[in-house]
């Protein structure tokens, strides 16, 4: 058999559109092949893929392979697995990438084990060190990074972290989209989704978000944490919470912000009430501009705060809405 | 329902770690817990056994220290605990950890003469975060595989789970035997009451080495690993800025709008 | 340094600890302005049989010794004072019954307590704090029922108690030895609760008057005998005592984990606060009272478990700690500075909490009353 080469990554679409991680995944396969003649070739999988594989077409990649079909609409972790399986042996890569989100958390593992093959999760950066790629994890929730080899596998697996990488420039020349159909054995879906509910009433991604604000359990109660909802909307922003606000249901579980909930890079972030735990830090300290209220003047989240307050956010937030609606009445 | 849940002990995560003067991270005093989620796993199960019968049986992979972490496991909800231990294990991939856990379930099912009909494990650990042995357990198993849920019921010997997703949830039917991963449910492990502690703490704990799996010791442990460690290091920290700490804080306020605008933040 | 206790207690200690770190210190904060009885807490703490610690092995108890159940209290104390008195007042009520009553009534107050009841202890009576033989709850008999009359006063867990254990005199003329003790369950017609204390500390605690109008009991819901009331009422303020020692350690140990937290990272004159020799000798010092008031508390319990007299341990270690968990709330707040005084932080909470320690289940004077008595003997 032939040498496996070139990097097969798969981009998610939601809604009709690749998932910005997808996109982000991009960049990090283009930078596995840097200097050689191997190829990206970016995979989507699901149902009316037309204006998503136009947009991923014209990422910077070599190559489109467009699995669409109406049985693919949702998200079905054995048809996906499956379908990745059949293209993976047929494409034969060196490597496959994906954004790491909680869907393909649970793909990329089940490939890696039908392959035999290493699998890193959440890349956040690759070095190329001689013929080897050391891919940077993180450990213990960001306080740690360990630096990652895989050996032994004919493929190399790895998810990206979002907002690692940067979303690949729209590419003067499209890449060329192939269509694939692939069919899955009845007896593969093993599975079957009865119904997805859709608890959100707005569709808000705060991965995509400009401007956040979030709250932490400084805020105390949900009447205060209307404030940071308040300063949200003067500004234009969305939502966002930590853990412990998500836990008293001050936010819904998709605004979560941290290790284990979304990680962003707004260009504005402005933490309410909020301490600082590595958990929450390790999700948004690669934000542009990142704003700290706190009464605790210790809060480690002043480490990370391009400008921080101490203070009693309940008195600072109200005057912070008044003078930022001034602000944007006189721009 | 026979239920089988995978618990792993990692460092307490709500401790920082940080890097040793040798370069590997400083886990000294650290003390050993059950990785949240697999707790959650663990409370998940117990509900679902409590509501249709059946038993639990935890398994985790690891030194004498996991011993403790599945004594209390015994004390909110498990009937069994088994310990996997040997030498040869250490520095197991989570390819590895799969194989010996679905060697260790066959083994109880050989010996206790009962299939396994759910097997539940925590959808990451919080110290890698990689969520990988479940997934790979499931493909070890051949068995269908659910991932983030927040509930699960059972009917007719079909599960049906729900599972999480970013903007609300799925509800998935499977048959089992199946594996499912879990996460942050709406309700939290149960404390174990006073007198369950004491009554666990008399529970055998049985132990399985690679020989009593039947495990080819050049399969598992760092030797047959796919992905190796090479280095660590710690994220470059990011320089605090300007600190506001004003008596009156509506002046702080007002003078960080400012602040906001000049750096052209909004 | 702590409690030297068995296998079983260390691991439930860790149990404990777990629980009142993520249910109870944080949330009892807001518990302690309000003034609300934490229902949620306690029914958490009820799920995980933490108010069932003192109930004997043989009417279904856990089965511990009195000194590993110290160190499971100690840690609720720190966490909240008013949460621990909340759970060792239930063992206070649950007293009398295991000292004076006999088998069928044990069993029955066991039961109401494993089934997640509460137990309170009625003695004390608005002309009757320190002098208990001032009180004037009668008791009379009718057939085969006693019908009670009284108004009992700063009883703890008074409006959330599943039952009672009241004085009551049977014979007025006989003063402490006419008096009795009745055994009174939630929901007897004629029992009702009235004026609720808005307290100092201990927040999270409830106090109030337990009032009997014409509160007919079943005969058999006398105590032992008419007339030994008073025994048994001081026979479990004898037990009891050392527990509130227990509660008071607590809060010292809180105190002083506190001041060395904030001594620690309290920067002044470009060193943290604790580096002064001055401070560290206040620190000393707490921890010398900490321990000794600790292994005053151990000693005496261990005197119950072996079944030896313990009046006067009990009442040193009551006095002891609860004297010195005022001292240490108070230098606690001295290292705080001015921080110390204000609400946002946690030790001024801890002095008010402190205070009534040197209060109730006899005044610490009663204490030295004792004491003296039994260290000098009648001559």
């Amino acid at each position: 058999m032939d040498q496996n080469k070139n990097v097969l990554a798969f981009v998610e679409v939601v809604d009709g559109k690749p998932v910005n991680v997808g996109l982000e995944s991009l960049t990090a396969a283009r930078t596995l092949v840097e200097g050689t003649d191997e190829k990206v070739v970016a995979v989507l999988i699901g149902s009316g893929l037309d204006d998503a594989a136009a947009k991923v077409a014209a990422s910077g990649v070599d190559k489109v392979v467009v699995v669409d079909n109406a049985a693919y609409a949702a998200f079905a972790l054995d048809a996906f697995t499956n379908v990745l399986e059949q293209l993976i042996k047929k494409c034969n890569p060196a490597y496959v990438l994906a954004g790491n989100t909680p869907l393909t958390k649970g793909l990329l593992p089940s490939l890696a084990a039908a392959f035999k093959s290493g699998n890193v999760a959440d890349v956040m950066s690759i070095k190329k060190d001689g013929g080897k790629i050391a891919w940077a994890t993180p450990r213990f929730g960001g306080t740690v990074i360990a630096s990652e080899v895989i050996e032994k596998s004919p493929i190399q697996f790895a998810t990206i972290r979002p907002g690692a990488f940067e979303k690949p420039a729209t590419a003067a020349k499209a890449a060329s989209i192939e269509k694939e159909s692939i069919a899955v054995a009845a007896d593969a879906l093993r599975t079957k989704i009865l119904e997805a509910v859709k608890e959100m009433t707005e569709d808000v991604n705060i991965e995509d978000a400009d401007i956040i604000v979030t709250g932490g359990r400084g805020m105390g109660t949900p009447e205060n944490f209307k404030l940071v909802e308040k300063l949200a909307e003067v500004l234009g922003g969305v939502v966002g919470a930590t853990r412990p606000a998500i836990e008293e249901n001050w936010a819904p579980r998709s605004r979560q912000v941290g290790q284990s909930g979304k990680i962003v890079t707004p260009k504005l972030y402005i933490a309410c009430g909020v301490s600082g735990a590595t958990q929450h830090v390790s999700g948004m300290s690669s934000s542009k501009y990142i704003v700290a209220i706190n009464k605790d003047e210790e809060a480690p989240i002043f480490n990370v705060a391009n400008v921080g307050i101490v203070g009693d956010a309940m008195k600072i937030l109200p005057v912070m809405i008044e003078e930022l609606k001034k602000v944007k009445a006189e721009a | 329902m026979e239920i089988l849940v995978c618990i792993k002990q990692v460092p307490d995560d709500s401790v920082e770690i940080h890097l040793k003067s040798d370069g590997t991270p400083n886990l000294d005093g650290v003390t050993k817990v059950a990785n949240a989620f697999d707790t959650y796993a663990l409370e998940m199960a117990t509900r679902l056994k409590e509501a249709v019968g059946g038993e639990i049986t935890v398994v985790s992979i690891g030194e004498d220290s996991v011993r403790d972490a599945l004594k209390n496991c015994l004390a909110v909800g498990a009937e069994h605990a088994y310990q996997i231990t040997d030498a040869a294990f250490d520095g197991s991939d989570s390819m590895a950890k799969a194989e010996l856990l679905a060697k260790a379930k066959a083994k109880l099912e050989k010996d206790n003469g009962k299939p396994f009909d759910l097997i539940f494990c925590g959808f990451e650990a919080t110290d890698r975060a990689s969520g990988q042995t479940g997934a790979q357990l499931a493909a070890v198993l051949n068995a269908p595989l659910i991932t983030s849920l927040v509930d699960i019921s059972s009917k007719d010997g079909k599960i049906v789970a729900k599972q999480e997703t970013d903007f609300g949830y799925n509800s998935i039917e499977a048959a089992t035997p199946c594996v499912v991963t879990v996460s942050k449910p709406e309700y939290d492990p149960r404390y174990p009451t006073i007198k369950n502690k004491l009554k666990a703490k008399k529970m055998p704990i049985g132990a399985f080495a690679a020989a009593d799996l039947g495990v080819d010791a050049s399969k598992v442990g760092q030797g047959a690993a796919l992905t190796h460690t090479v280095s660590f290091s710690e994220p470059a920290q990011k320089e605090g800025g300007v600190k506001i700490n004003e008596k009156d804080q509506e002046e702080g306020a007002r003078k960080l709008v400012a602040m906001m605008v000049e750096a052209k933040a909004l | 340094m702590a409690y030297l206790i068995s296998d079983e207690g260390a691991e439930l200690l860790e149990s404990v600890k777990e629980f009142c770190k993520n249910e109870v210190q944080e949330q009892c904060k807001e518990y302690d302005r309000s003034g609300e009885w934490p229902k949620a807490i306690y029914d958490k703490a009820i799920e995980m049989q933490l108010h069932s610690l003192e109930v004997p092995e043989e009417f279904g108890g856990p089965g511990l010794d009195r000194v590993s159940i110290a160190a499971l209290i100690e840690q609720m104390a720190m966490a909240d004072a008013g949460f621990a008195t909340t759970i060792s007042a239930s063992g206070l009520g649950m007293k009398p019954v295991l000292i004076g009553g006999n088998e069928a009534q044990k069993k029955r107050a066991c039961e109401i307590i494993l089934k997640g009841g509460f137990g309170a202890f009625g003695l004390t009576e608005p002309g009757a704090g320190s002098d208990p033989a001032a009180g004037k709850t009668v008791a009379v008999k009718d057939g085969d029922s006693y019908v009670l009359n009284g108004r009992k006063c700063f009883i703890t867990n008074g409006g959330i108690a599943d039952f009672y254990c009241v004085t009551a005199l049977t014979d007025k003329s006989k003063g402490v030895k006419g008096m009795s003790m009745f055994y009174i369950e939630k929901g007897t017609k004629g029992l009702s609760t009235g004026h609720e204390e808005d307290k100092m500390g201990i927040r999270t605690s409830n106090t109030c008057d337990v009032v009997m109008e014409d509160c007919r009991i079943p005969a058999e819901n006398l105590l032992g005998e008419e007339g030994k009331g008073f025994g048994i009422a001081m026979k479990t303020l004898d037990q009891a005592r050392t527990w509130m020692g227990c509660v008071s350690a607590g809060i010292a140990q809180r105190a002083m984990d506190e001041a060395i937290a904030y001594g620690k990272q309290r920067i002044q004159f470009g060193k943290p606060v604790l580096k002064n020799q001055a401070l560290q000798f206040k620190i000393a010092d707490m921890a010398i009272k900490i321990e000794t008031a600790r292994q005053m508390v151990s000693y005496a319990l261990t005197l119950m478990d072996k079944g030896l007299p313990h009046t006067k341990e009990s009442a040193i270690a009551k006095c002891y700690a609860s004297d010195i968990a005022m001292e240490c709330a108070s230098e606690a707040i001295q290292i705080f500075g001015g921080y110390g005084y204000s609400r946002e932080y946690p030790v001024e909470k801890l002095l008010r909490d402190a205070k009534i320690f040197q209060i109730f289940e006899g005044t610490n004077e009663v204490q030295r009353i004792v004491v003296a008595r039994d260290t000098i003997g009648r001559y």
